[in-house]
């Protein structure tokens, strides 16, 4: 221990320190000596006050005026360190600000785009959720009409325009339900189409385009009326929105 | 250990008062422009390291901690590495080496003596120029020990003893005088 600082001593470390001549390393050493122990410290106070006898021997007056020269440039330094200052935070506040609003800019527009494809998704999901009511509506009421002992079941034939055509109707007067399943038609030319309607307490309505005469099991839903009429009839490609009399394929009456 | 004068300046420096500065240089500029001058060896050069380091003690007055040095210690780092630094920016790398002579110990003009300290300034003189030398080289050249050592063409050993022996002696011969100097001249 002893040994320890002796060798501290004799080395030069404290009076590199003294003089601030040590690398931050040493500096860290010789402050941890210092702090430690007491013979050291007493020997670093001995060199500082030697240090300060020692320059105060070579004391030389400076001229006359530097002291006022200096204490100017420590107030113009001060002055101008204030507006330094200021100009920083100036800058600081308007790249603060400039970046607040480009964020808020940019988080308002992904709001805005989240907003509406919210308002999107949601239509898409209502509209799903009605595509679906529906068909399980009528899937439900086939189901019934299919299997209720009161549905009449009502084959049809097309006339002479179309004798190959097979359709057959089930109506159900309970349950007010009809369906109809076209399960056969005879080719058309190209411009020309099927189009179903039903004649409905004395109005005629349009019960759309028969693509082709789909699988057996598709039935397609009859507007329910009491002695109500269906015809089949041959219209131009994309339907007609009166039915051309003269071209009725076949009568389904239900 | 230190005196009320230097409480008021440091307090007086962590307020950032400016009236700091100005009991510093009443107090210290003789000496640290003795410093700055020691290390230059041309007055303008040496006005410019007082108004640089009183600029940067300004500046760095939050830095200082009186419990690792005491206020002197800390000026006189801060001009002597000022002066050094200045002397390097000033010399052509061909010029660097620094002229070593005893004369220069002396080298003082006399008006520029402080009148407390001019029994003191005769007693220098009996410090064996030897110690003198390496005190100066190391003190005010900016030499670090191995640098004296081969500046001086003395062995690296012998300039740690000299500076030990010569710290010495100074505290021996100056000692009590000094410190009366110091506290009067405080007061």
């Amino acid at each position: 221990m002893k040994d320890k600082i002796k060798d501290f001593l004799d080395s030069d470390l404290l009076e590199k320190y003294l003089l601030d001549d040590t690398t931050s390393a040493e500096a860290f050493q010789v402050e941890r000596y210092i702090a430690m122990y007491p013979e050291v410290r007493e020997t670093y106070e001995e060199l500082q006050e030697n240090l300060e006898v020692y320059a105060k021997l070579h004391a030389l007056a400076p001229p006359e005026g530097l002291k006022e020269t200096i204490l100017k440039r420590i107030k113009s330094q001060r002055h101008n360190s204030g507006r330094k200052r200021f100009i920083k935070y100036a800058i600081a506040a308007s790249f603060t600000a400039f970046l607040f609003a480009g964020a808020s800019y940019f988080f308002w527009n992904q709001n805005q785009s989240l907003q509406e494809e919210n308002v999107m998704v949601n239509n898409k999901i209502k509209s799903l959720e009605e595509d679906m009511r529906e068909q399980l509506m009528d899937v439900r009421n086939q189901f019934i009409v299919l299997n209720n002992p009161q549905t009449k079941r009502i084959t049809v034939k097309g006339n002479k325009k179309a004798k190959e055509l097979k359709a057959v109707t089930y109506v159900n007067p309970v349950k007010k339900l009809s369906y109809i399943n076209v399960s056969k038609l005879p080719n058309l030319p190209k411009d020309q189409c099927y189009q179903m309607w039903a004649e409905v307490n004395g109005e005629m309505v349009n019960l759309g385009i028969i693509k082709e005469a789909g699988s057996q099991e598709k039935l397609l839903a009859l507007p329910y009326s009491k002695n109500a009429m269906g015809y089949i009839t041959i219209e131009p490609v994309g339907g007609n929105s009166t039915p051309t009399v003269q071209n009725i394929v076949a009568n389904i009456p239900y | 250990m230190s005196t009320l004068l230097e409480k008021h300046i440091v307090e007086l420096l962590k307020e950032r008062n400016e009236k700091a500065i100005s009991l510093l240089y009443e107090n210290y500029s003789d000496t640290l422009y003795g410093v700055a001058y020691k290390v230059v060896r041309n007055e303008e050069l040496a006005q410019d390291v007082l108004q640089e380091s009183f600029i940067k003690i300004w500046k760095k007055s939050d830095s200082y901690d009186a419990s690792k040095a005491k206020l002197f210690t800390w000026l006189f780092r801060i001009t002597r590495n000022t002066a050094i630094d200045k002397l390097r920016s000033v010399n052509t790398k061909s010029d660097k080496e620094i002229q070593m002579d005893v004369s220069d110990v002396y080298n003082l003009g006399v008006e520029g003596i402080r009148p407390e300290f001019m029994d003191v300034q005769e007693n220098l003189e009996k410090i064996e120029s030897k110690y003198q030398i390496v005190l100066e080289a190391l003190f005010f050249q900016g030499m670090t020990q191995q640098e004296a050592s081969d500046e001086l063409d003395i062995p690296l050993g012998t300039i740690k003893s000299r500076l030990k022996i010569g710290l010495r002696e100074l505290r021996k011969i100056y000692g009590p005088t000094m410190i009366l100097a110091l506290l009067l001249n405080l007061m």
